[in-house]
Protein backbone atom coordinates (compact mmCIF):
# COMPACT_ATOMS: atom_id res chain seq x y z
CA UNK A 1 0.00 0.00 0.00
CA UNK A 2 3.13 1.72 0.15
CA UNK A 3 2.46 2.24 -3.77
CA UNK A 4 0.07 4.92 -3.35
CA UNK A 5 -0.16 8.11 -4.18
CA UNK A 6 0.29 10.83 -1.70
CA UNK A 7 -2.92 12.53 -1.69
CA UNK A 8 -6.07 12.73 -0.03
CA UNK A 9 -8.95 11.78 -1.73
CA UNK A 10 -12.71 12.33 -0.40
CA UNK A 11 -14.52 8.89 -0.12
CA UNK A 12 -17.80 9.56 1.60
CA UNK A 13 -20.26 12.80 2.89
CA UNK A 14 -19.37 13.10 6.42
CA UNK A 15 -22.75 12.81 7.56
CA UNK A 16 -24.03 9.48 5.15
CA UNK A 17 -21.75 7.68 8.02
CA UNK A 18 -23.83 6.85 10.44
CA UNK A 19 -23.12 6.61 14.07
CA UNK A 20 -22.39 3.27 15.30
CA UNK A 21 -22.51 1.80 11.31
CA UNK A 22 -19.88 -0.02 9.42
CA UNK A 23 -19.41 0.81 5.62
CA UNK A 24 -17.67 -0.81 2.23
CA UNK A 25 -16.39 1.85 -0.06
CA UNK A 26 -13.97 1.04 -2.91
CA UNK A 27 -10.99 3.82 -3.45
CA UNK A 28 -8.55 3.17 -6.26
CA UNK A 29 -9.79 -1.10 -6.23
CA UNK A 30 -9.07 -0.59 -2.81
CA UNK A 31 -11.16 -1.96 -0.13
CA UNK A 32 -11.90 0.28 2.82
CA UNK A 33 -14.72 0.07 5.93
CA UNK A 34 -15.41 3.62 6.54
CA UNK A 35 -16.98 3.81 10.25
CA UNK A 36 -17.84 5.70 13.08
CA UNK A 37 -18.26 4.65 17.12
CA UNK A 38 -21.71 5.51 19.11
CA UNK A 39 -19.99 9.11 18.75
CA UNK A 40 -16.57 10.71 17.28
CA UNK A 41 -15.15 10.95 13.57
CA UNK A 42 -15.37 8.69 10.88
CA UNK A 43 -12.23 5.87 10.58
CA UNK A 44 -11.06 4.78 7.45
CA UNK A 45 -9.63 1.04 7.89
CA UNK A 46 -8.46 -1.73 5.04
CA UNK A 47 -11.70 -3.66 4.69
CA UNK A 48 -9.99 -6.31 6.36
CA UNK A 49 -9.82 -8.80 9.28
CA UNK A 50 -6.10 -9.38 10.44
CA UNK A 51 -7.55 -12.50 11.92
CA UNK A 52 -9.11 -14.42 9.43
CA UNK A 53 -9.56 -11.74 5.96
CA UNK A 54 -13.42 -11.21 7.00
CA UNK A 55 -14.55 -7.94 5.44
CA UNK A 56 -14.39 -5.23 8.63
CA UNK A 57 -17.30 -3.48 6.66
CA UNK A 58 -19.69 -5.89 7.93
CA UNK A 59 -18.48 -5.80 11.50
CA UNK A 60 -20.98 -4.05 14.18
CA UNK A 61 -19.90 -1.55 16.60
CA UNK A 62 -20.47 -1.13 20.18
CA UNK A 63 -19.41 1.90 22.25
CA UNK A 64 -15.97 2.91 20.27
CA UNK A 65 -15.16 -0.51 19.19
CA UNK A 66 -15.58 -2.36 15.73
CA UNK A 67 -16.31 -6.00 15.99
CA UNK A 68 -15.64 -8.12 13.41
CA UNK A 69 -18.85 -10.49 12.88
CA UNK A 70 -16.54 -13.14 12.14
CA UNK A 71 -15.40 -14.06 15.20
CA UNK A 72 -16.55 -11.09 17.61
CA UNK A 73 -12.83 -9.89 17.77
CA UNK A 74 -13.14 -5.94 18.71
CA UNK A 75 -11.22 -3.29 17.73
CA UNK A 76 -10.38 0.04 19.46
CA UNK A 77 -10.74 3.40 17.37
CA UNK A 78 -6.52 3.16 16.60
CA UNK A 79 -7.13 -0.12 15.25
CA UNK A 80 -5.83 -2.30 18.81
CA UNK A 81 -7.47 -5.75 18.93
CA UNK A 82 -9.03 -5.40 22.37
CA UNK A 83 -10.34 -8.38 22.76
CA UNK A 84 -10.65 -12.17 21.53
CA UNK A 85 -13.79 -13.83 22.51
CA UNK A 86 -12.35 -17.27 22.19
CA UNK A 87 -9.96 -16.21 24.68
CA UNK A 88 -11.68 -14.14 27.71
CA UNK A 89 -8.87 -13.87 29.71
CA UNK A 90 -6.23 -13.31 27.27
CA UNK A 91 -4.90 -9.84 27.08
CA UNK A 92 -4.71 -9.72 23.04
CA UNK A 93 -0.75 -9.39 21.60
CA UNK A 94 -0.01 -5.61 20.55
CA UNK A 95 1.16 -6.90 17.25
CA UNK A 96 -2.68 -7.46 16.44
CA UNK A 97 -4.21 -4.17 14.99
CA UNK A 98 -6.17 -3.41 11.96
CA UNK A 99 -4.72 -1.77 9.17
CA UNK A 100 -5.76 2.11 9.03
CA UNK A 101 -6.12 4.78 7.36
CA UNK A 102 -5.61 8.89 7.77
CA UNK A 103 -9.00 10.52 7.94
CA UNK A 104 -9.65 13.72 8.49
CA UNK A 105 -13.28 15.34 7.77
CA UNK A 106 -13.15 18.79 6.26
CA UNK A 107 -16.22 20.50 4.27
CA UNK A 108 -18.49 17.47 5.20
CA UNK A 109 -16.44 15.22 3.15
CA UNK A 110 -14.17 11.94 4.51
CA UNK A 111 -10.72 12.49 3.36
CA UNK A 112 -8.14 9.71 2.94
CA UNK A 113 -4.77 9.14 2.27
CA UNK A 114 -3.84 5.58 1.51
CA UNK A 115 -0.14 6.28 1.14
CA UNK A 116 -0.35 6.28 5.19
CA UNK A 117 2.60 8.62 6.20
CA UNK A 118 1.98 11.06 3.69
CA UNK A 119 3.26 14.50 3.83
CA UNK A 120 0.13 16.14 1.22
CA UNK A 121 -1.87 18.36 2.40
CA UNK A 122 -5.74 18.29 2.66
CA UNK A 123 -7.56 19.94 -0.22
CA UNK A 124 -7.84 23.90 0.82
CA UNK A 125 -10.88 25.55 0.17
CA UNK A 126 -10.80 28.44 2.81
CA UNK A 127 -13.24 27.94 6.28
CA UNK A 128 -14.47 24.70 6.88
CA UNK A 129 -18.01 26.14 7.87
CA UNK A 130 -21.00 26.37 6.14
CA UNK A 131 -20.88 23.40 3.63
CA UNK A 132 -24.28 21.37 3.27
CA UNK A 133 -23.52 17.93 2.18
CA UNK A 134 -25.46 18.03 -0.76
CA UNK A 135 -24.91 14.20 -2.42
CA UNK A 136 -23.08 11.44 -3.95
CA UNK A 137 -23.67 10.09 -7.34
CA UNK A 138 -21.65 6.51 -8.82
CA UNK A 139 -20.56 7.04 -12.40
CA UNK A 140 -19.49 4.28 -14.22
CA UNK A 141 -16.66 5.99 -16.05
CA UNK A 142 -13.15 6.78 -15.51
CA UNK A 143 -11.84 9.51 -13.01
CA UNK A 144 -10.14 11.44 -15.91
CA UNK A 145 -13.84 11.81 -17.74
CA UNK A 146 -15.33 12.68 -14.54
CA UNK A 147 -13.01 15.65 -14.13
CA UNK A 148 -13.00 17.15 -17.60
CA UNK A 149 -16.58 16.43 -17.38
CA UNK A 150 -16.74 18.67 -14.37
CA UNK A 151 -15.75 21.69 -16.21
CA UNK A 152 -18.06 21.80 -18.95
CA UNK A 153 -21.36 21.06 -17.30
CA UNK A 154 -23.90 23.23 -16.91
CA UNK A 155 -24.07 23.82 -12.73
CA UNK A 156 -26.18 27.37 -13.69
CA UNK A 157 -24.36 30.39 -14.75
CA UNK A 158 -20.40 29.32 -14.01
CA UNK A 159 -18.01 32.02 -12.80
CA UNK A 160 -15.17 29.44 -11.96
CA UNK A 161 -14.16 26.07 -11.77
CA UNK A 162 -10.78 25.43 -9.85
CA UNK A 163 -9.09 21.69 -9.67
CA UNK A 164 -7.66 20.81 -6.63
CA UNK A 165 -4.57 17.74 -7.72
CA UNK A 166 -7.63 16.05 -9.43
CA UNK A 167 -9.18 15.02 -6.44
CA UNK A 168 -11.58 17.95 -5.86
CA UNK A 169 -13.30 20.92 -7.62
CA UNK A 170 -14.52 24.00 -6.91
CA UNK A 171 -17.17 25.18 -9.00
CA UNK A 172 -18.71 28.77 -8.73
CA UNK A 173 -21.90 30.00 -9.63
CA UNK A 174 -22.88 33.73 -10.18
CA UNK A 175 -25.81 33.48 -7.97
CA UNK A 176 -23.39 33.57 -4.82
CA UNK A 177 -23.25 29.24 -4.79
CA UNK A 178 -19.90 27.21 -4.58
CA UNK A 179 -20.52 23.63 -4.98
CA UNK A 180 -17.48 21.51 -3.86
CA UNK A 181 -16.98 17.78 -5.40
CA UNK A 182 -14.28 15.45 -4.15
CA UNK A 183 -13.43 12.82 -7.07
CA UNK A 184 -12.81 9.35 -5.77
CA UNK A 185 -11.68 6.52 -8.44
CA UNK A 186 -13.56 3.33 -6.96
CA UNK A 187 -11.63 1.42 -10.26
CA UNK A 188 -10.46 1.37 -13.51
CA UNK A 189 -13.83 2.26 -14.67
CA UNK A 190 -15.67 3.82 -11.76
CA UNK A 191 -16.06 6.84 -10.10
CA UNK A 192 -17.90 7.97 -7.23
CA UNK A 193 -18.32 12.29 -6.94
CA UNK A 194 -19.39 13.48 -3.15
CA UNK A 195 -20.98 17.04 -3.42
CA UNK A 196 -21.22 19.61 -1.03
CA UNK A 197 -22.50 23.49 -1.17
CA UNK A 198 -22.05 26.66 0.28
CA UNK A 199 -23.49 29.90 -0.26
CA UNK A 200 -27.02 32.14 -0.35
CA UNK A 201 -30.03 29.48 -0.09
CA UNK A 202 -28.33 26.87 0.06
CA UNK A 203 -31.15 25.05 1.81
CA UNK A 204 -33.54 25.52 -0.08
CA UNK A 205 -31.62 24.39 -3.42
CA UNK A 206 -30.59 21.21 -2.21
CA UNK A 207 -33.48 19.09 -4.38
CA UNK A 208 -32.57 21.36 -7.49
CA UNK A 209 -28.67 20.87 -7.02
CA UNK A 210 -29.53 16.76 -6.38
CA UNK A 211 -31.06 16.78 -9.82
CA UNK A 212 -28.62 18.75 -11.53
CA UNK A 213 -26.20 16.01 -9.82
CA UNK A 214 -27.80 13.25 -11.36
CA UNK A 215 -28.44 14.94 -14.99
CA UNK A 216 -24.28 15.20 -14.29
CA UNK A 217 -24.32 11.67 -13.89
CA UNK A 218 -26.68 10.41 -17.48
CA UNK A 219 -24.31 13.26 -19.32
CA UNK A 220 -20.92 11.62 -18.45
CA UNK A 221 -22.23 8.23 -18.92
CA UNK A 222 -24.31 9.11 -22.36
CA UNK A 223 -20.46 10.65 -23.49
CA UNK B 1 -10.45 -20.68 -16.97
CA UNK B 2 -7.55 -21.76 -17.52
CA UNK B 3 -6.54 -25.51 -16.04
CA UNK B 4 -3.91 -25.54 -13.20
CA UNK B 5 -0.72 -27.20 -13.74
CA UNK B 6 -0.27 -27.48 -9.90
CA UNK B 7 0.62 -31.19 -9.85
CA UNK B 8 -0.14 -31.49 -5.77
CA UNK B 9 -3.50 -30.29 -6.41
CA UNK B 10 -4.33 -32.13 -9.25
CA UNK B 11 -2.97 -36.09 -8.03
CA UNK B 12 -6.16 -35.17 -5.26
CA UNK B 13 -9.35 -37.41 -5.61
CA UNK B 14 -11.86 -34.48 -5.48
CA UNK B 15 -15.96 -35.12 -5.88
CA UNK B 16 -17.36 -34.22 -9.21
CA UNK B 17 -21.14 -34.80 -8.57
CA UNK B 18 -23.09 -36.34 -6.17
CA UNK B 19 -25.40 -39.93 -6.80
CA UNK B 20 -28.16 -39.51 -8.55
CA UNK B 21 -27.53 -35.82 -10.39
CA UNK B 22 -26.82 -37.54 -13.16
CA UNK B 23 -30.11 -39.16 -14.59
CA UNK B 24 -29.32 -43.48 -15.62
CA UNK B 25 -28.09 -43.04 -19.68
CA UNK B 26 -27.67 -39.33 -19.31
CA UNK B 27 -24.85 -37.07 -19.19
CA UNK B 28 -23.52 -33.76 -17.46
CA UNK B 29 -20.97 -31.36 -17.66
CA UNK B 30 -19.05 -29.72 -15.14
CA UNK B 31 -15.52 -28.41 -14.11
CA UNK B 32 -12.66 -29.33 -11.72
CA UNK B 33 -9.65 -26.79 -11.50
CA UNK B 34 -10.38 -25.14 -14.49
CA UNK B 35 -10.97 -28.27 -16.49
CA UNK B 36 -14.20 -28.73 -18.11
CA UNK B 37 -15.43 -32.31 -17.84
CA UNK B 38 -18.12 -34.60 -19.01
CA UNK B 39 -19.68 -37.18 -16.72
CA UNK B 40 -21.88 -40.07 -18.22
CA UNK B 41 -24.02 -42.76 -16.32
CA UNK B 42 -24.83 -45.95 -18.30
CA UNK B 43 -26.16 -47.94 -15.32
CA UNK B 44 -26.97 -47.87 -11.60
CA UNK B 45 -23.71 -47.12 -10.50
CA UNK B 46 -21.76 -46.99 -13.50
CA UNK B 47 -20.00 -43.62 -14.27
CA UNK B 48 -17.79 -42.64 -16.83
CA UNK B 49 -15.28 -39.51 -16.88
CA UNK B 50 -13.57 -37.59 -19.47
CA UNK B 51 -11.72 -34.70 -20.25
CA UNK B 52 -13.85 -31.66 -22.64
CA UNK B 53 -11.04 -30.26 -24.20
CA UNK B 54 -11.49 -26.63 -25.17
CA UNK B 55 -10.60 -27.43 -28.86
CA UNK B 56 -12.74 -30.14 -29.39
CA UNK B 57 -10.44 -33.30 -29.34
CA UNK B 58 -11.39 -36.17 -28.17
CA UNK B 59 -11.46 -36.25 -24.15
CA UNK B 60 -9.19 -38.26 -22.07
CA UNK B 61 -11.02 -40.86 -19.73
CA UNK B 62 -10.50 -40.27 -15.90
CA UNK B 63 -10.35 -43.02 -13.05
CA UNK B 64 -14.08 -42.80 -11.06
CA UNK B 65 -15.07 -44.22 -7.70
CA UNK B 66 -18.66 -43.57 -5.88
CA UNK B 67 -18.86 -43.25 -2.35
CA UNK B 68 -20.48 -41.08 0.36
CA UNK B 69 -22.77 -40.30 -2.16
CA UNK B 70 -20.39 -38.43 -4.60
CA UNK B 71 -18.82 -39.26 -7.78
CA UNK B 72 -15.22 -38.97 -7.49
CA UNK B 73 -12.18 -38.37 -9.80
CA UNK B 74 -8.78 -36.77 -10.26
CA UNK B 75 -6.74 -35.72 -13.04
CA UNK B 76 -3.49 -37.08 -12.48
CA UNK B 77 -2.02 -39.93 -10.60
CA UNK B 78 -4.15 -39.97 -6.91
CA UNK B 79 -0.93 -40.10 -4.12
CA UNK B 80 -3.61 -41.15 -1.73
CA UNK B 81 -6.96 -43.25 -1.61
CA UNK B 82 -9.93 -41.96 -0.67
CA UNK B 83 -10.57 -41.46 3.33
CA UNK B 84 -12.05 -44.46 5.00
CA UNK B 85 -15.20 -43.60 6.87
CA UNK B 86 -16.40 -45.93 8.91
CA UNK B 87 -19.53 -44.98 10.19
CA UNK B 88 -20.85 -44.64 6.57
CA UNK B 89 -20.94 -48.31 6.63
CA UNK B 90 -22.93 -49.27 9.99
CA UNK B 91 -26.48 -50.24 9.18
CA UNK B 92 -28.42 -48.04 11.23
CA UNK B 93 -27.39 -44.83 10.58
CA UNK B 94 -28.62 -42.49 8.41
CA UNK B 95 -26.40 -41.33 5.58
CA UNK B 96 -27.55 -38.48 3.32
CA UNK B 97 -26.19 -36.41 0.60
CA UNK B 98 -27.61 -33.11 0.97
CA UNK B 99 -26.45 -32.25 -2.54
CA UNK B 100 -23.98 -29.99 -3.25
CA UNK B 101 -23.61 -25.92 -2.40
CA UNK B 102 -21.82 -23.37 -4.73
CA UNK B 103 -19.37 -21.01 -3.02
CA UNK B 104 -17.21 -18.35 -4.65
CA UNK B 105 -13.72 -18.86 -2.28
CA UNK B 106 -11.03 -20.68 -2.52
CA UNK B 107 -11.32 -24.44 -0.92
CA UNK B 108 -9.61 -23.83 1.73
CA UNK B 109 -10.96 -21.11 3.47
CA UNK B 110 -14.27 -23.88 3.53
CA UNK B 111 -12.22 -26.38 5.13
CA UNK B 112 -10.83 -23.96 7.63
CA UNK B 113 -14.13 -22.54 8.27
CA UNK B 114 -15.50 -26.33 9.12
CA UNK B 115 -12.68 -26.85 11.20
CA UNK B 116 -13.50 -23.89 13.34
CA UNK B 117 -15.29 -23.41 16.76
CA UNK B 118 -14.95 -19.71 17.49
CA UNK B 119 -17.42 -18.47 14.92
CA UNK B 120 -20.22 -20.95 16.18
CA UNK B 121 -21.61 -18.45 18.49
CA UNK B 122 -21.29 -14.92 16.00
CA UNK B 123 -22.77 -16.54 13.20
CA UNK B 124 -24.81 -20.14 14.19
CA UNK B 125 -25.68 -17.98 17.52
CA UNK B 126 -28.59 -19.79 19.07
CA UNK B 127 -27.55 -23.10 17.68
CA UNK B 128 -24.03 -23.86 17.60
CA UNK B 129 -22.98 -21.26 20.06
CA UNK B 130 -24.10 -19.62 22.37
CA UNK B 131 -23.28 -15.42 22.56
CA UNK B 132 -22.27 -15.54 26.19
CA UNK B 133 -20.18 -18.71 25.72
CA UNK B 134 -17.77 -17.63 22.93
CA UNK B 135 -14.96 -19.83 24.79
CA UNK B 136 -13.03 -22.37 22.72
CA UNK B 137 -10.78 -24.79 25.24
CA UNK B 138 -8.20 -26.05 24.34
CA UNK B 139 -7.77 -28.97 22.12
CA UNK B 140 -4.95 -31.01 20.45
CA UNK B 141 -3.92 -31.06 16.70
CA UNK B 142 -1.40 -33.70 14.88
CA UNK B 143 -0.36 -34.71 11.69
CA UNK B 144 -1.00 -38.47 11.70
CA UNK B 145 1.81 -39.46 9.34
CA UNK B 146 0.64 -42.88 8.40
CA UNK B 147 -2.52 -41.59 6.73
CA UNK B 148 -0.15 -37.86 6.17
CA UNK B 149 -4.32 -36.76 7.89
CA UNK B 150 -4.65 -33.27 10.40
CA UNK B 151 -6.65 -34.10 13.18
CA UNK B 152 -7.77 -32.05 15.68
CA UNK B 153 -9.14 -34.07 19.05
CA UNK B 154 -10.32 -32.94 22.60
CA UNK B 155 -12.47 -30.46 21.04
CA UNK B 156 -15.08 -28.76 22.91
CA UNK B 157 -17.81 -26.29 22.64
CA UNK B 158 -21.30 -25.38 24.23
CA UNK B 159 -23.76 -25.49 22.19
CA UNK B 160 -27.64 -24.59 22.70
CA UNK B 161 -28.87 -26.92 20.03
CA UNK B 162 -26.13 -29.33 18.34
CA UNK B 163 -27.75 -31.04 16.04
CA UNK B 164 -32.12 -31.43 14.65
CA UNK B 165 -32.30 -34.38 17.70
CA UNK B 166 -31.02 -31.96 20.14
CA UNK B 167 -33.62 -30.69 22.55
CA UNK B 168 -31.44 -28.55 25.12
CA UNK B 169 -27.86 -27.44 25.40
CA UNK B 170 -24.57 -29.73 25.39
CA UNK B 171 -21.19 -29.01 25.46
CA UNK B 172 -20.40 -30.97 22.16
CA UNK B 173 -17.33 -32.86 21.68
CA UNK B 174 -15.91 -32.68 18.36
CA UNK B 175 -13.04 -34.30 16.40
CA UNK B 176 -12.29 -33.21 13.00
CA UNK B 177 -10.48 -34.71 10.50
CA UNK B 178 -8.43 -33.44 7.38
CA UNK B 179 -8.65 -36.00 4.66
CA UNK B 180 -7.08 -34.01 1.98
CA UNK B 181 -6.51 -30.41 1.25
CA UNK B 182 -10.17 -30.51 -0.36
CA UNK B 183 -12.29 -32.78 1.91
CA UNK B 184 -12.25 -32.28 6.27
CA UNK B 185 -15.10 -34.14 8.20
CA UNK B 186 -15.79 -33.49 11.64
CA UNK B 187 -17.10 -36.62 14.48
CA UNK B 188 -19.56 -34.80 17.51
CA UNK B 189 -21.11 -37.13 20.77
CA UNK B 190 -24.66 -37.81 19.80
CA UNK B 191 -27.36 -36.48 22.34
CA UNK B 192 -28.91 -39.49 22.89
CA UNK B 193 -25.97 -41.75 23.02
CA UNK B 194 -22.66 -40.98 24.61
CA UNK B 195 -20.78 -44.13 22.97
CA UNK B 196 -21.43 -42.64 19.24
CA UNK B 197 -20.69 -39.64 16.87
CA UNK B 198 -22.52 -38.52 14.30
CA UNK B 199 -20.15 -38.44 11.38
CA UNK B 200 -20.75 -35.15 8.52
CA UNK B 201 -17.91 -34.73 6.30
CA UNK B 202 -17.81 -31.74 3.27
CA UNK B 203 -15.81 -32.71 0.15
CA UNK B 204 -15.11 -29.68 -2.25
CA UNK B 205 -14.84 -29.79 -5.79
CA UNK B 206 -12.81 -27.02 -6.92
CA UNK B 207 -14.25 -25.71 -10.11
CA UNK B 208 -11.24 -22.69 -10.21
CA UNK B 209 -9.29 -21.00 -7.53
CA UNK B 210 -12.18 -19.41 -6.23
CA UNK B 211 -15.31 -21.17 -7.43
CA UNK B 212 -15.78 -24.38 -5.45
CA UNK B 213 -18.96 -27.02 -4.94
CA UNK B 214 -19.30 -28.13 -1.18
CA UNK B 215 -20.77 -31.79 -1.02
CA UNK B 216 -22.22 -33.05 2.19
CA UNK B 217 -22.35 -36.22 2.92
CA UNK B 218 -23.63 -37.33 6.45
CA UNK B 219 -23.81 -40.62 8.17
CA UNK B 220 -26.07 -39.53 11.54
CA UNK B 221 -27.35 -41.47 14.46
CA UNK B 222 -31.03 -40.54 15.16
CA UNK B 223 -34.24 -42.60 14.51
CA UNK B 224 -36.73 -39.59 14.69
CA UNK B 225 -35.74 -36.80 12.54
CA UNK B 226 -36.71 -36.91 8.61
CA UNK B 227 -33.97 -36.74 6.34
CA UNK B 228 -35.63 -33.46 4.72
CA UNK B 229 -34.93 -32.27 8.23
CA UNK B 230 -31.82 -33.27 8.85
CA UNK B 231 -30.70 -32.51 5.42
CA UNK B 232 -32.85 -28.31 6.26
CA UNK B 233 -30.16 -27.84 9.24
CA UNK B 234 -27.02 -28.76 7.65
CA UNK B 235 -28.02 -26.55 5.02
CA UNK B 236 -29.10 -24.16 7.29
CA UNK B 237 -25.86 -23.52 8.62
CA UNK B 238 -24.23 -23.94 5.31
CA UNK B 239 -26.02 -20.67 4.18
CA UNK B 240 -24.68 -18.94 7.05
CA UNK B 241 -21.14 -19.62 6.39
CA UNK B 242 -21.43 -18.70 2.65
CA UNK B 243 -21.93 -15.12 3.40
CA UNK B 244 -18.77 -15.03 5.86
CA UNK B 245 -16.78 -17.34 3.24
CA UNK B 246 -17.78 -15.25 0.02
CA UNK B 247 -16.98 -11.87 2.05
CA UNK B 248 -13.01 -12.98 3.24
CA UNK B 249 -10.04 -10.96 1.60
CA UNK B 250 -8.50 -12.29 -0.39
CA UNK B 251 -10.55 -15.05 -1.35
CA UNK B 252 -7.07 -17.42 -2.05
CA UNK B 253 -5.96 -18.55 1.27
CA UNK B 254 -2.69 -16.93 2.60
CA UNK B 255 -0.45 -19.39 3.74
CA UNK B 256 2.62 -16.68 5.42
CA UNK B 257 1.48 -16.24 9.03
CA UNK B 258 2.32 -12.73 9.88
CA UNK B 259 -0.78 -11.79 6.93
CA UNK B 260 -3.22 -13.34 8.45
CA UNK B 261 -2.70 -13.16 12.65
CA UNK B 262 -4.05 -16.66 14.46
CA UNK B 263 -4.65 -17.25 18.08
CA UNK B 264 -4.80 -20.42 20.47
CA UNK B 265 -8.68 -21.39 19.03
CA UNK B 266 -7.06 -21.65 15.51
CA UNK B 267 -4.74 -24.49 16.53
CA UNK B 268 -6.44 -26.47 13.82
CA UNK B 269 -6.25 -24.14 10.78
CA UNK B 270 -2.76 -23.55 11.76
CA UNK B 271 -1.51 -26.94 11.63
CA UNK B 272 -3.86 -27.26 8.20
CA UNK B 273 -1.49 -23.89 6.60
CA UNK B 274 1.82 -25.34 7.79
CA UNK B 275 0.89 -28.81 6.30
CA UNK B 276 -0.28 -27.35 2.67
CA UNK B 277 2.56 -25.58 2.85
CA UNK B 278 4.86 -28.39 3.45
CA UNK B 279 3.38 -30.17 0.40
CA UNK B 280 4.11 -27.43 -1.52
CA UNK B 281 0.40 -27.10 -2.99
CA UNK B 282 0.11 -23.56 -5.11
CA UNK B 283 -3.98 -23.72 -6.59
CA UNK B 284 -5.80 -21.39 -4.40
CA UNK B 285 -2.79 -20.08 -2.27
CA UNK B 286 -2.29 -16.50 -2.31
CA UNK B 287 1.50 -14.91 -3.22
CA UNK B 288 1.74 -11.46 -1.93
CA UNK B 289 2.75 -9.35 -4.49
CA UNK B 290 6.92 -8.02 -4.02
CA UNK B 291 6.09 -4.75 -2.98
S1 LIG C 1 -11.86 -12.90 10.83
FE1 LIG C 1 -12.33 -11.20 12.03
S2 LIG C 1 -12.49 -12.00 13.99
FE2 LIG C 1 -11.90 -13.69 12.81
FE1 LIG D 1 -19.99 -22.43 10.41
Amino acid sequence: MSLEQDRWTGVGLDRQVQAASSNPVILDGQALALWRGEDGPVRVWEDRCPHRGMRLSFGFVRGDTLRCIYHGWAYRTDGQCVEIPAHPDLAPPKTICANSYPAESRYGIVWTNLSGAGSAALPDFGADEGWEPVRSIYVDRPASVVREALHSFDFGDVSEVRMNGGSAALVRVRSGLEILFAVQPVSDGKTALHAVAKGQGVAGRRADLARRLERLRATIERA
Amino acid sequence: MAVTTDSVALNEWVPCGWLGQVPLGGQMDTVIFGQKISITRSDDDCYRVETLPEDGSSGRQLPVQTRYCCIFTTLGEAKRPLPEIAEFDEPDRRVTGCGSVGVNTSPYRLVENFLDMAHFSFIHTDILGAPDRTEVLAYKTEHRKDVDEIWAIDCTFYQPAASKASATGQMTQYVYRVMSPFSVMLYKNVHCDPTRNDAICVFIQPKGETECLAYMPMAIVDENSSTADLIDFQQSIFLQDRVILENQRPALLPLDPTYELPTRADASSIAYRRWLKAMNIKFGIYEKQAA
